[in-house]
């Protein structure tokens, strides 16, 4: 068939299948109600050291993976921490491993994306655990919703913040990064994931390129907002709504008693 | 939604006959990521080109599409094995590290060291330059369970247009 018959071809079956999909259309409309509804289950950790962390995740993946639970979110915060990306940027680390003992802060190298960064108190994370076969979602559409996540939580204390900055993922406030993202993905299950800065000491960056790039400012919602803030807690739990809204799920099970020990209670 | 999957497949079949030397970037291209005869498709959106004893791997237009631009490439040595649907490596792209799952099994007889520096390659050529590993097969049996190009191109529709 030459090109120009295929042309031909192709512009009369277009015209039977726009009145085709007109019809599928509307019987999809009347299917609607009958769509099953999606959940995400939330576990509210509080505050949770980093290797503690990683090994509920890693476990709630393989868990993932094999659908013995549905797609759950973890929402903690982590005491004094700095983390390295599976690109191990070690020279983005400015001071020495003893001094960062002698502050008190932990350094775990990573199997995530992104460049090295800091946790601590009154930052807020999220570690979604999903399935993006499931969803239908690739990498770049996944980290988008994420960071969608936090520039509506801004949005809540009148802060415009932005994401989707060419080579630079994260979250903006002007020029003054509010929120980072650092991700895992294996065998289509998510893990890690992002921090948002609510109020944590902004000092701590100090002791780092973070997320290595040198010329630019990191922030947090206390110093941009000129609202009152909520306890951490409320601001938390208005992160994972952010989050189920920018994801498209139904409903939100918050676990009872959830606790990064449930490991231990798992294999015993 | 039927309308999208069937001007997709009208669109592939033109582009293959074209050949695969067309450059990433044509107009079709960009609306539909394109896919080769004469390779196997793995549902995790790996690529298979087997040629006599060596089996040249890498991922699809799909999948460097849907990751976004790569900035860094994790491959294992030379010497090394790999296993049908396990991890052999991962790419990085928007903070993301994404696994990338072998099709075969066999044994690494060559890496693709120009990722190291030029990661990108796998965005503009993932057919070609953006190979990644080269297998011997352990078992060639394993390349009948995999996709052929017309599967693989409903494979991909179907899993865009459901969500």
């Amino acid at each position: 068939m030459s090109k120009l018959n295929v042309i031909y071809a192709v512009s009369y079956k277009l015209e039977i299948m726009k009145g085709y999909c007109m019809s599928v259309s509307l019987n999809t409309q009347s299917l609607q109600g009958m769509r099953i509804p999606r959940n995400l289950e939330v576990w509210r950790l509080g505050m949770v050291n980093y290797l503690e962390a990683l090994k509920l995740q890693e476990k709630l993946a393989s868990d993932r993976k094999i659908s013995k639970i549905s797609d759950t979110l973890l929402s903690l915060q982590h005491p004094l921490t700095y983390t390295l990306g599976k690109r191990r940027t070690y020279y983005n680390l400015l001071v020495p491993d003893s001094e960062l003992k002698n502050m008190g802060a932990e350094l775990h190298y990573t199997q995530r994306g992104g460049d090295i960064t800091f946790h601590g108190p009154h930052q807020a994370i999220l570690y979604p655990i999903l399935s993006l076969r499931d969803i239908g979602l690739g990498a770049r559409k996944y980290v988008e919703n994420l960071e969608s996540t936090m520039i509506e939580l801004a949005s809540l204390y009148g802060v415009k913040a932005h994401g989707q900055r060419k080579c630079e993922t994260g979250v903006w406030v002007g020029e003054r990064k509010i929120g980072a993202i650092g991700v895992r993905i294996s065998s289509g299950i998510t893990s890690h994931g992002l921090a948002f800065n609510i109020d944590p000491d902004l000092s701590y960056y100090k002791h780092i390129v973070p997320c290595g790039i040198a010329d630019k400012e990191v922030t947090s919602l206390r110093k941009e907002t000129d609202m009152m803030l909520p306890g951490d807690e409320v601001i938390q739990d208005q992160l994972v709504s952010c989050f189920a809204r920018s994801f498209g799920y139904d409903n939100i099970i918050w676990k009872h008693n959830a606790s990064v020990n449930e490991i231990k209670i798992h294999t015993e | 939604m039927a309308l999208r999957m069937w001007a997709s497949s009208t669109a592939n079949a033109l582009r293959l006959s074209s050949v695969s030397t067309r450059p990433h970037f044509s107009p079709l291209s960009r609306c539909f990521s394109s896919v080769l005869d004469g390779l196997k498709y793995a549902n995790s959106h790996e690529w298979v080109k087997h040629e006599g004893s060596v089996a040249t791997i890498g991922i699809t237009d799909h999948a460097q599409d849907h990751l976004g631009e790569v900035v860094f490439v994790d491959l294992p040595d030379v010497g090394g094995s790999v296993t049908k649907a396990t991890g052999f490596g991962a790419v990085e792209s928007v903070k993301a590290t994404s696994d990338i799952n072998s099709p075969v099994s066999g044994e690494i007889v060559e890496v693709n060291s120009k990722l190291s520096e030029t990661p990108g390659l796998i965005n503009t050529s993932p057919y070609e330059d953006g190979w990644m590993i080269k297998v011997k097969p352990s078992n060639p049996s394993e390349l009948e369970s995999l996709m052929g190009s017309k599967e693989y191109t409903k494979f991909c529709e179907e899993e865009d247009a459901s969500h």
